[in-house]
């Protein structure tokens, strides 16, 4: 038994163990260890390219999870209040959106706004006074944006509903009681008990658009995150560059994901 | 002084504000779905008084506190504070505050910023320093000064319990509701505290509303004890007249302890009635109601009032000692009738000094004086 559980640990962390390994590989070939070195370390981050794509994913990643926070945290106010079928097809909805595949989001994401799209940009060119200006929608930023938001909210609604629903109603009628009105009991009471959780969902909301491949697959258009940057140069061969990259990316995830766990894990008792 | 924001209209008009009863409740039902919480209740608390609700889980009170408060809105019938019809007014707008069963004070607040909370929210605002100043004043009636920066889960239940006082206080409400405050505590802590209510409330004379099921903290603490019964109001008066004159058996058993015989009524007369049990034995007792000849009740007498002798006097009944409790300054013997069962006797320290102490086993003879006894309605 307990050799079987090293083996599925082995399987599971081999392959990244090896990436973080050969990350430090001073010679040039990716499948022989020649010495230890950390100059694929610096190469990555003096590549153009790559600090590029490294950007493009920090800022889609910092907007998405900021969007998916503020609607997030909203939805999940709002659903706190329904009552009865309504707020279980609400649920239902939110945990079917967490479930959906990235691929399905992917294609579907791509397909709603090539079609949206393809029907406003004539009329914009129409509409616009000098027709050669006229802007034309694309893919870009802004699909990238909307697609990991939309994913990510869900996961906010989630967490957010999670801490709400563990609030006793008590504390909103004992500041109701207290003179505050339904903002102030918001604004007093409410937000600064539930911010761990807003501030957990924006943490795992951030790791995932970050590291999310497949949805930007699709709808990047001509943008390069990350993720896109290391599919396209694997084509080409993986050097030690991009197992150095992996492995921070990797690194920055987990110290993320775990922060978001210890916020969780302390709400949890207090 | 101005105490909290009134709803417009109320604070308006001084005269009704100072003749009215503080507030008062008028053929108010409530009603969840099916289930009827309060029914028909009407009931006027005045200034500076003490009342409590009593009765079993249930019953309603909660309902009829939050009713006070503002988190329910009556079914029919209106609710009243300073004379004004507030049916609709927010639990923000009203001039009252409760204590909740739960205390629930804010977790991520110290306690004096718990306490300050609802200076905080009036508008125009209050000076800092006058906030600070009737903050340490709240601390230190409830004896908590120097708790001022702790955060309220590192303190005990009783001392939450404080700051949970201290929180509403505070505010100097019209009407201060408590919804079992004690319920939470231990036993000694809850009898401290219970002085402690009870202090409060005169040196505050704020209004004070008890809800507890438990009849000793009603009795020991209330001017005025509702007890109700399945959303209902059943009786009302001071401690001293639910004990003495009940009006109900229901009355009589939940507020302190009787023991209680079946009969039917043979003749009235004046205000006592004869009454024949089902063992044919006839017992005078006082009327509490007008009766019917024939009419089923039930005749009550309290433990204390019964005389336990070990001679046989003139109407006295043979019983035999079943057991004995030594209860201090009283001692409780159950003793058993033939044909009446178990009944309870509480006697007194001195009679046990004088001699008259029983065994189990022992024969002895009750007294039931015809003063002592009350015919009460069987419900
Ligand atoms: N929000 C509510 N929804 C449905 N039923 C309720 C609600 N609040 C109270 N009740 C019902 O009303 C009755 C009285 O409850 P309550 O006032 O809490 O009694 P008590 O405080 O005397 O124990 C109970 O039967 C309870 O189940
Ligand atoms: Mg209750």
């Amino acid at each position: 038994m307990r050799v079987y559980a090293i083996c599925v640990y082995l399987f599971l962390y081999m392959p990244i163990a090896i990436i973080a390994l050969f990350s430090f590989n001073a010679g040039r070939h990716a499948s022989q260890l020649q010495g230890f070195s950390v100059q694929w370390y610096g190469r990555a981050l003096k590549n153009p390219f790559v600090m590029d794509a490294l950007q493009t994913s920090l800022m889609v990643a910092l907007v998405s999870a900021l969007l998916a926070s503020v609607l997030g945290t909203l939805t999940a106010i709002g659903l706190q209040g329904m009552r009865g079928p309504v707020r279980v097809i609400f649920d239902g909805i939110i945990y079917i959106a967490i479930m959906i595949p990235g691929i399905v989001i992917g294609i579907a994401t791509l397909i709603a706004l090539v079609t949206v799209f393809d029907q406003i940009n004539p009329w914009l060119a129409a509409l616009w006074p000098e027709a050669s200006e006229a802007p034309s929608l694309s893919m870009g930023m802004g699909s990238l944006i909307a697609a990991h938001t939309m994913f990510t909210m869900a996961l906010v609604v989630v967490i957010v509903r999670a801490r709400l629903s563990s609030l006793e109603r008590d504390l909103a009628e004992a500041s109701a009681d207290l003179y505050a009105t339904p903002f102030g009991t918001f604004w007093q009471i409410t937000l600064p008990l539930i911010a761990p959780a807003i501030l957990a969902g924006f943490l795992l909301s951030f790791t995932f658009s970050f590291d999310d491949f497949i949805i930007a697959f699709f709808v990047a258009g001509s943008e390069t995150t990350l993720p896109i940057y290391i599919f396209s140069s694997i084509r080409r061969g993986v050097t030690p560059e991009i197992n150095a990259i992996g492995t921070m990316v990797m690194l920055a995830s987990l110290i993320l994901l775990i922060i978001a766990q210890l916020i969780l894990r302390r709400e949890h008792k207090a | 002084m101005n105490v909290s924001p009134a709803p417009a209209g109320l604070s308006s008009d001084r005269f009704r504000e100072e003749t009215a009863p503080v507030a008062e409740l008028r053929a108010v039902t409530k009603r969840f779905g099916d289930v009827t919480a309060a029914k028909n209740l009407n009931l006027t608390i005045d200034r500076g008084e003490f009342l409590s609700f009593l009765g079993p889980s249930g019953c309603g009170k909660t309902t009829a506190l939050r009713m006070l408060a503002g988190f329910e809105q009556p079914t029919e019938g209106d609710v009243l504070i300073d004379g004004g019809i507030v049916n609709d007014s927010p639990p923000f707008c009203r001039p009252v505050n409760m204590v909740f069963q739960s205390y629930a004070l804010f977790p991520h607040l110290t306690v004096e910023q718990n306490i300050s909370y609802g200076l905080k929210q009036r508008r125009p605002r209050m000076d800092r320093s006058e906030i600070s100043r009737r903050v340490a004043r709240a601390l230190d009636t409830v004896r908590l000064a120097g708790f001022e920066n702790r955060k309220t889960f590192e303190m005990s239940g009783g001392q939450q319990q404080r700051v949970a006082l201290a929180r509403a206080i505070v505010n100097e409400p019209k009407l201060l509701l408590l919804d079992e405050p004690l319920a939470a505590l231990d036993r000694k802590l809850r009898k401290e505290m219970q002085i402690e209510l009870q202090d409060l409330q005169r040196q505050l004379g704020i209004t004070f509303v008890l809800v507890t099921h438990d009849q000793e903290e009603a009795l020991s603490l209330s001017d005025r004890i509702c007890v109700m019964r399945a959303g209902e109001v059943v009786q009302m008066g001071t401690p001293r007249d639910l004990y003495d004159d009940p009006k109900t058996k229901y009355v009589a058993d939940f507020v302190g302890t009787s023991n209680f015989f079946e009969g039917t009524v043979l003749s009235v007369k004046e205000d006592m009635a004869q009454v024949e049990l089902a063992d044919g034995s006839r017992f005078e007792g006082r009327a509490s109601d007008s009766f019917r000849e024939t009419e089923t009740v039930c005749l009550s007498i309290r433990p204390e009032q019964i005389r336990l002798t070990g001679k046989a006097e003139d109407g006295a009944i043979e019983v035999v000692v079943q057991n004995r409790i030594f209860l201090g300054e009283h001692t409780e013997y159950l003793v058993r009738h033939s044909s009446l069962g178990n009944i309870i006797v509480l006697a007194p320290r001195q009679a046990e000094l004088a001699g008259t102490a029983f065994n189990q086993g022992d024969r002895a003879w009750l007294n039931l004086s015809r003063e002592a006894m009350l015919v009460l309605r069987q419900d």
